[in-house]
């Protein structure tokens, strides 16, 4: 050994050195390779096996159970209610971009910290928390917003936010909105803040004002920040659980009435509260392809690929 | 727009900035109200009130008497501590390894780790439970746990920002014959203080407001977490008494908001710089 180590020092130093690199990286890899890779790989795999869940006997059923989910009215009602959720969701971006605005017309005070403080206090307070907090303020009888409309209109209201089927996406749109303000405030700010003041400058000597410098500046030097909050919104809707599942009174059956079932959590039910794990991990499948594609046309829209390239 | 704002004072967008922050944060006052007000029980006041008509700490003690509320707010702090050591711990020594050196298949393994993050956790948590359950880790806090000897996002982050520090420190450590890790822990992370701030308060957040996998791998009431027991309470509880379930709900928000008040710049600040929402 130590005459080798010897006669090749260099080469004895550098596979010291490589296995001295690995040691930082090692647990990590492990680590993503039992508990993601291995696990991803073998979700494919269940999604083409009908299994029985207890014991795990697997026979092979080829793509039977992908074509059962699609022809699932159940599922169908999971992807539509996924998508109308996720485009609802997207409300917070205008609306954060407003508010981002007029904090950002305060310049860099003070006062500006405080509102940037204060709006994003909503955010830290615990998800849990915020779901019952809204369990109230939207209850049909004595819950804050119908005692605030129905101070508002003079008369009672009894709107049942929480237990009208047409209702409750809205309903959960609200809460995710008052949740997520302060992030979205925070992310837009941060964009607006980024836009070099050179170029308003030099707009405003060339007579670009008001409304025009609003249209041709500002907006087109936010689209990175507009796309990156669509991915992450709409990406965030696909895996949202926690909100949708208390609303339901701790089911994943989506109630009321199914409203509020994802695919999320028609894959959570197909797992845990009636497994049927050959449906469950095709649903996971589903939802896997469409975060993929979805993060695909993002980077194609805001030419990541063409970046990368050249 | 920019023209309508420009006309307008200043103390007119302080005006309407400060009317949206009440108008969004008066369901907490008024939540805040009902946790301390005897006369909450079967009833929601109304009209509603911002003040308690019977301040007491009663709703509290019925909810702790009720659930091991202590216990679950000691389980989270528990995973929380142990998941932020391990993660960021991991997430540096990473980022460390992919900025400054230099190994066989260190692109190969770098992407190999950002791939991780195409992958929702959705589409594995069934079969990652089972594999759980085939190594006897139910009920247990493991499944919690190991998954944080990975950071992906956070790998990510800490190699961008040590990739910024000059390579003459590591040079001058290595004339001095320290190896790797000596370089590491005395020379690279007493630099990282700004980046382990960012990701512990990340993680901090993270853990403490988990709610689906912990909700899957954790069927034991005493071993719960803050999160699942008080859902699990609240649903309990529903349609019966309404201050013990507002009590729980802020409860299990102060240790965050206390954070916050005292870190808020950081957590500000890191939010802004990650992109990372909770």
């Amino acid at each position: 050994m130590d005459s080798r180590k010897k006669k090749h020092p260099i080469l004895w130093w550098k596979l010291k050195q490589e296995i001295q690199w690995y040691t930082f990286i090692l647990p990590a890899v492990i680590c993503l390779i039992v508990l993601t890779y291995i696990p991803t790989i073998q979700s494919f795999q269940y999604s083409f096996y009908k299994i029985a869940s207890i014991g795990l006997n697997k026979t092979f059923v080829g793509l039977k159970n992908y074509s059962s989910i699609l022809r699932h009215s159940q599922f169908h009602q999971a992807v539509g209610n996924t998508a109308i959720l996720a485009l609802l969701g997207l409300m917070v971006i205008p609306l954060g971009f407003i508010l981002a605005s007029l904090v950002n017309e305060l310049g860099r005070t003070r006062t500006q910290s405080f509102f940037r403080v204060m709006f994003y206090l909503p955010n830290i307070l615990t998800g849990v928390s915020v779901v019952m907090l809204f369990q109230f303020v939207l209850r049909q009888s004595g819950g804050l917003l119908n005692s605030f409309l129905g101070a508002l209109v003079g008369h009672e209201v009894t709107i049942g936010w929480l237990v009208d089927e047409r209702l409750t996406k809205i309903s959960a749109t609200i809460i995710s909105i008052w949740g997520g303000l302060g992030y979205c405030m925070l992310i837009n700010l941060a964009g607006l803040q980024s836009i070099p003041t050179e170029i308003y400058e030099a707009a405003s000597i060339d007579g670009c004002n008001g409304i025009s410098r609003w249209r041709y500046i500002t907006i087109p030097n936010m689209t990175k920040t507009f796309s990156f909050l669509m991915i992450t919104n709409i990406i965030g809707s696909f895996s949202r659980f926690t909100d949708l599942y208390m609303l339901g009174g701790n089911s994943a059956s989506g109630k009321p009435g199914g409203s509020l079932q994802t695919i999320m959590m028609y894959i959570y039910q197909y797992s845990f509260e009636s497994p049927n794990y050959g449906i469950s991990t095709a649903g996971c499948m589903v939802l896997f392809a469409m975060v993929f594609l979805i993060t695909m046309i993002e980077l194609q829209m805001t030419g990541f690929f063409k970046k990368n390239e050249a | 727009m920019e023209k309508i704002l420009r006309k307008w004072p200043r103390y007119v967008i302080i005006l309407l900035l400060l009317a949206l922050l009440v108008f969004m944060l008066i369901p907490v006052a008024w939540a805040i109200s009902m946790a301390f007000d005897r006369s909450v029980t079967t009833f929601i006041p109304n009209p509603p009130r911002l003040w308690p008509e019977q301040p007491s700490l009663f709703n509290m003690q019925y909810a702790s008497t009720t659930i091991p509320l202590w216990r679950y707010f000691g389980n989270t702090l528990f995973v929380t501590v142990i998941n932020t050591l391990l993660s960021v711990t991991s997430a540096l020594l990473c980022g460390y390894a992919f900025a400054k050196g230099t190994f066989f298949l260190k692109k190969f393994w770098f992407i190999f780790m950002l791939t991780v993050m195409m992958i929702p956790f959705e589409s594995r948590m069934l079969t990652l439970y089972l594999q759980y359950s085939g190594w006897g880790m139910n009920n247990t806090y493991w499944p919690l746990i190991l998954g944080n000897f990975a950071y992906v996002y956070g790998t990510f982050m800490a190699r961008n920002n040590i990739m910024q520090l000059p390579d003459a420190l590591r040079e001058a450590a290595f004339i001095d014959g320290a190896n790797e890790y000596r370089t590491f822990f005395n020379i690279i992370l007493p630099l990282c203080g700004p980046i382990i701030a960012t990701l512990s308060i990340l993680q901090v957040i993270g853990n403490w407001n988990s709610f689906l996998w912990p909700l899957i791998v954790i069927n034991q009431k005493n071993k719960y977490l803050l999160s699942i027991g008080v859902a699990l309470f609240n649903s309990s509880e529903n349609a019966m008494y309404f201050g013990p379930r507002m009590a729980v709900a802020v409860l299990s928000s102060v240790p965050l908001v206390i954070m916050f008040v005292f870190l808020q710049k950081y957590i500000v600040a890191s939010i802004a710089l990650s992109g990372i929402k909770q």
